[in-house]
């Protein structure tokens, strides 16, 4: 029987966004001739990187991961619908060398199963809200799903609003819902096979990739967890009920009043008018802030993977924000298996491009108390300064978190690769870490 | 009446106070009759114009969403919506300019009354902007460059629409954010991590205690009564007021504000771990003023079971016992109010920068003992337990009792007249006084403010005071202020990082003229900045010049919009 021997992870330069390929190699061929298998982890970007670094378009990174996987994909996962981890399958080049790879099973989250809206339905407060179906997903969830994919709508049609300013344009646009690239991994996964995935259940990857063990840690359903849809008692998706109708309301045309409020009288020059001038600009902030709830709550929609091959693990968390982690947070303080784990993974994909609050402080805590007997950490950071955010607490990647980072691990970033640097590999055996970069 | 006179009032009489109607929680907290429960407040009478606008508020109904403009007329001497139905109250517009002015003008007049004296707004002008329907977003905050405070609303499916500005808490939250920028604009500035908290923690205070103070809300958390108005003994015990009563009324504020506060607030009502202060989640700024609260709230049912006492009779087994749910719900509310008022008095002997829990505790204190010297119910001491157990400590050394030096000041040269009201008076008498006062004339002072006081004790005998305060700044590199304080900074402090430094003072003197208390926060308190510094460096609270406690950089108008949002992960974000 076969056994992997080797773990082979590329980071691909995609400017701001993700692209990960992670390739198993084993020491005699498996029944269909090949002795390698490979998982593409997302495929995206919206910026091309800065200047004097490889640019990182598609077009450039695709070609890479045909030669990099000979031509075959097995698995594909999608952490999350934002365009910098799925635009690859929406352009040209990058959708045809999907076709090609041929990937065999295709992963996403569970918010993303467009069977979800159909079961809608259900009562939205008291008995049989929080029931899971045997699938471990329930009404509460389906509504959720429904009012998330319906808020990215409104944030579609206020990209679509002439005269919107250019920076909230921008992030509208990145809450886009991509249909082109859904498409085709629809069209991937119904050729082949495809699973939405949450906390706890099968990635379905055994047969496929002898030897890999995923455990799915995010993200929750509602019913596993009712702080995805941070509940309250008597209705519960409200938060996101009320982040879809502000959205709408956004988006809408500047016209619409509600009934009983339409008298508008004129304002003369005088306070009132000096204020009102003013509150416009409240307006573009409290939108950009809509829009900014939504792409965390996107964000959290991630799936959070623990690979493990032999001695190996891996930790994928997507753009995992906090409330997405939340869920394994709790689980680790009464779960010392998981604990353990999680404390001696070998590689961590740093999480959203290393924003403030992606990587939990208590995760980085268990790694600054690991063990001088654990192989060192290696983490991978796919991110782009001067992308995101406008001071220096919401910068991305955030200085505090890179300095923290590289005290417990050694950090490669795709910024710090040079214009012939289209990608970083690194490399580790299957008898144990560290990873190496590869030669 | 034929030949006779109309003694009936004119209707432009002025007044010195009116009633309105006003909703006590918010929509969904309802009363025994299962209707939308509500209070009527007396607010000070004022001259109105359409907005409504008044002598210190202006309701600007003016939705930037979709950008409509409703100007409601001024509020009338008699309440229109006295008998309304609750459709009308959650529906019309022009109740909600008359909600959100009631419940700001019932909070400024509990701050000027407390403190003795007309309060300015944090900003330059005396009107402060009421936006209702301010934009389609689950958020409410204070913008001190627009002097408004700005109330969201939530779009529904069905035409149902929940408005922030009709949670009576949020509407007093957002004004005392306003009053305390007013009191002590310097708490907005970057500092140690009891500063932002304080915004929150007493904007929180300062909501539940007022709505606390309504007795259709005690009375309605009390539980149901008999048909004689009475209710059992038991759910007046210490543990059914604090989990039931209280938590119950403090779990339904907030609620709309969908990010978490009503969640956040749940932690409020059990007490701090003892390790709160070393622990990372502690740092976020509203779980950290939770602490305030929660200590506050211990301090309110100390009270609260101690009036209670002689409406219980020793000798009734506790079984059966009853009193009048009536007459409890008015301990309550009864001692929710002395307590806002103890707690809002002491905000003029807080120092004006570098404010920690402490701090807090030492000036309601000290303002306590000038205005009640006797305290025979003994609420100090509840208060000293009460943050005791919460593990925060009366600071030392930072109040000089200035009667009693060794040393007092020069008093000769200085007219008393200028003295209460000249910013310039009361820094000549800084300068003369420097050393006897112990400050440091090296750093560049200015006296921010100068402000008279006049309270009534107890007794009914008139407290009057005026307070000035004076703060200090030095602009230095890390690295002098290493040398300066021969301390060690943080290794990973960049030497030449630019860092602003503050302290200063707090100035009480009597009717004499003569000062009787000096609270000071000393620039030089090296361990105090290195503290601070370590701090905000640690947490990466640079501006955008990459210099450290200058300012907190967000944008015009946003301090507090951002402030709001809660994350639910405290203290796991960098």
């Amino acid at each position: 029987m076969s056994t992997v021997e080797r773990v082979r992870v590329r980071m691909y330069q995609v400017g701001f966004g993700d692209c990960f390929l992670l390739s198993l190699e084993y020491d005699e061929p498996l029944q269909d001739g090949r002795a390698e298998r490979h998982v593409l982890i997302d495929y995206g970007s919206t910026r091309s990187a800065r200047k004097d670094r490889a640019k990182g378009r598609m077009k450039d990174v695709a070609p890479l991961i045909r030669e990099h996987t000979h031509g075959q994909l097995d698995v594909v996962v999608l952490t999350h619908r934002h365009k910098d981890h799925l635009f690859g399958f929406a352009d040209d080049a990058g959708a045809a060398t999907l076709r090609i790879l041929e990937p065999k099973l295709v992963l996403r989250p569970w918010t993303e199963d467009p069977s979800l809206p159909a079961r809608a339905d259900g009562p939205a407060s008291g008995a049989g809200a929080m029931v899971a179906g045997p699938d471990g997903i329930g009404a509460a969830s389906a509504r959720f799903a429904r009012n998330l994919s319906d808020a990215q709508e409104a944030a579609g049609q206020l990209a679509a609003r002439p005269g919107l300013h250019a920076g909230l344009k921008a992030a509208a646009d990145e809450q886009l819902k991509n249909a082109d690239a859904i498409a085709l991994l629809d069209e991937l996964a119904t050729q082949q096979a495809g699973a939405y995935l949450f906390a706890g259940c099968d990635a379905g990857t055994a047969n496929l990739v002898p030897g890999l063990e995923v455990t799915v840690l995010g993200p929750a359903t509602v019913e596993q967890d009712a702080r995805v849809a941070r509940q309250t008692e008597e209705h519960t998706e409200y938060w996101m009920a009320a982040l879809r109708a502000s959205l709408h309301e956004a988006a809408g045309p500047a016209t619409t009043a509600r009934a009983g409020a339409e008298s508008t009288v004129p304002v003369g020059p005088g306070p009132v008018r000096w204020l009102i001038g003013r509150l416009g600009e409240h307006k573009t902030h409290s939108v950009a802030r809509l829009v900014r709830k939504l792409d965390d709550a996107l964000n959290n929609t991630s799936l959070i993977l623990l690979m493990e091959v032999g001695g190996l693990s891996m930790l994928f968390p997507g753009d995992a924000q906090i409330e997405d982690w939340q869920h394994t947070l709790d689980r680790i303080a009464g779960d010392a298996e998981l604990k353990k784990k999680l404390t001696g993974i070998d590689l961590y994909k740093v999480g959203h491009h290393g924003s403030r609050n992606a990587t939990p402080r208590s995760l980085h805590a268990l790694w600054a108390d690991r063990s001088d007997t654990l192989p060192p950490l290696t983490a991978l950071m796919s991110t782009r300064p001067d992308v995101h955010g406008g001071s220096e607490a919401t910068a991305v990647p955030r200085a505090t978190l890179v300095t923290a980072l590289k005290q417990v691990a050694t950090l490669i970033s795709t910024d710090d690769l040079d214009r012939g640097q289209a990608f970083v590999e690194i490399v580790a055996e299957t008898t144990g870490g560290p990873f190496r970069l590869a030669p | 009446m034929p030949g006779g006179v109309e003694f009936t009032e004119s209707a432009d009489t002025p007044r010195s106070h009116i009633a309105l109607r006003i909703i006590a929680q918010d929509p969904s907290v309802k009363g025994d009759d299962d209707k939308i429960l509500t209070a009527t407040v007396r607010i000070p009478w004022s001259r109105m114009e359409d907005g409504p606008r008044g002598a210190r508020l202006h309701v600007v109904d003016f939705d930037a969403s979709t950008g409509r403009y409703l100007k409601h007329p001024g509020l009338p001497n008699d309440d229109e919506f006295a008998d309304a139905e609750d459709e009308e109250l959650e529906t019309s517009h022009v109740f909600h300019a008359q909600q959100v002015y009631a419940a700001a003008s019932r909070t400024l007049s509990a701050f000027e009354s407390a403190l003795g004296r007309r309060l300015a707004w944090g900003f330059n002008g005396h009107h402060l902007y009421l936006v209702p329907h301010a934009f389609a977003e689950a958020n409410a905050y204070y913008s001190f460059e627009d002097r408004a405070l700005l109330f969201g609303y939530v779009p529904g499916d069905d035409e149902t629409v929940t408005y922030t500005c009709l949670s009576y808490d949020v509407v007093v939250h957002e004004t005392t954010h306003a009053l305390l920028d007013g009191l002590r604009r310097r708490f907005l500035e970057p500092g140690l991590p009891d500063q932002a908290a304080f915004h929150e923690g007493f904007a929180d205070i300062v909501a539940l205690l007022s709505v606390f103070s309504m007795h259709p809300v005690v009375e309605q958390a009390l539980g149901k009564a008999d048909k004689n108005g009475r209710i059992k003994r038991r759910q007046v015990e210490r543990d059914h007021l604090r989990s039931g009563v209280l938590t119950g009324v403090a779990e339904q504020l907030g609620k709309v504000l969908t990010q978490g506060r009503g969640a956040l607030r749940r932690s409020a009502m059990t007490p701090p771990p003892p390790d709160w202060a070393e622990l990372p989640q502690y740092e976020e700024p509203h779980r950290r003023g939770e602490v305030l609260v929660a200590i506050v709230l211990d301090v309110l049912l100390d009270i609260w079971v101690k009036r209670l006492e002689p409406l219980l009779q020793p000798d009734e087994e506790a079984r059966v016992a009853t009193l009048d749910r009536a007459r409890a719900a008015e301990e309550g509310a009864r001692a929710a109010a002395q307590l806002l008022t103890m707690m809002i008095r002491g905000l003029d002997y807080l120092p004006p920068v570098e404010f920690e829990f402490g701090d807090l505790l030492d000036a309601v204190l000290l303002a306590d003992a000038e205005v009640v010297p006797d305290d025979d119910l003994g609420y100090r001491d509840m208060l000293i337990d009460r943050f005791d157990k919460a593990g925060v400590e009366r600071p030392r050394n930072r109040v000089t009792n200035v009667v009693e030096a060794e040393v007092a000041p020069h008093y000769l040269g200085f007219n008393f007249a200028a003295l209460r009201s000249d910013r310039d008076e009361v820094f000549r008498f800084l300068w003369q006084n420097a050393q006897r006062l112990d400050v440091c004339t090296k750093y560049y002072t200015v006296i921010e403010s100068v402000r008279p006081s006049q309270r009534v004790g107890p007794d009914g005998l008139i407290v009057p005071e005026f307070v000035a305060t004076y703060v200090q700044m030095l602009d230095l590199s890390a690295g002098e202020l290493r040398q300066m304080a021969e301390l060690a900074t943080p290794e990973t402090l960049d030497p030449a990082t630019p860092v602003q430094l503050l302290g200063g003072g707090t100035l009480v003197f009597d009717q004499f003229g003569r000062l009787k208390l000096h609270i000071h926060k000393n620039l030089d308190d090296w361990r105090r900045q290195l503290r601070r510094l370590e701090y905000l460096h640690r947490t990466g609270r640079y501006d955008t010049d990459k210099r450290l406690g200058f300012s907190e950089g967000a944008a015009r108008g946003q301090a507090f919009a951002e402030l709001h949002n809660t994350e639910l992960g405290a203290g796991e974000a960098w």
